[in-house]
């Protein structure tokens, strides 16, 4: 696999996790990753949004528990961390989907130095998702 | 029963998946070629990953052992 690509929609902090993890283990076989966030999923390409993202729902009480044991595995709990310690492996870009960032307010302004930009979601499926040789959707 | 004298060693005891195999493509970018890495884990995930990984990265996974828990593997770099 040399290409991967990856669409996240849900952004509560247990539900980004498992998407990230699959980027940090294709980046450690120096597979390319490109990560489009949309919907709500946007704001984590934001300082205040990553640093917001908690547990929806039924698990809501068990967020402290969940980051706890993150920590033990030895990610770094915070998921602003983790989107730095990704794009320093120098194989997974982040990509802000255009509507999305009209819709939840994310700009040229609020954007993490890591994303690449915000784009089309037209450009991505024709150029990262249907070029790459595995596609994911959280 | 041959001894393998690693180069060095990386112990990511108590981390899980995807801890151990980010740490090992980290450490195995400091090694030279035909450098051995000893790899201790606790994660039963990395008798699968480890050899996986090798394969996708073209290194060579010279030995694999368990002994209470603890995983132990030495990996020469080949690429």
């Amino acid at each position: 696999m040399k290409s991967m690509a990856i669409v996240i929609r849900d952004d509560s902090y247990d539900k980004i996790l498992t998407p990230l993890v699959f980027a940090y283990l294709a980046s450690a076989e120096q597979t390319q990753v490109d990560i489009l966030f949309v919907n709500w999923a946007v704001k984590a390409l934001t300082v205040e949004g990553a640093a917001s993202l908690c547990m929806d729902g039924r698990h809501a009480a068990d967020e402290a528990m969940v980051r706890e044991n993150v920590a033990k595995a030895g990610l770094p709990n915070d998921i602003y961390e983790i989107l730095k310690a990704l794009k320093a492996s120098g194989c997974v870009n982040f990509y802000a989907c255009s509507l999305a960032g009209a819709i939840f307010g994310v700009n040229e302004g609020n954007l993490i130095p890591e994303a690449e930009g915000i784009v089309g979601a037209s450009w991505f499926l024709n150029d990262k998702a249907a070029k790459a040789d595995h596609y994911q959707y959280f | 029963m041959s001894v393998i004298t690693a180069t060095s060693t990386l112990d990511t005891s108590g981390k899980c998946c995807p801890m151990p195999i980010v740490e090992t493509n980290k450490a195995m970018k400091s090694l030279g070629l035909g450098d051995i890495l000893e790899i201790i884990a606790t994660d039963t995930g990395t008798q699968k990953d480890i050899p996986s990984w090798c394969e996708r990265t073209g290194q060579t996974l010279l030995s694999m052992t368990e002994e209470s828990g603890v995983l132990h593997y030495h990996v020469r770099k080949d690429r």
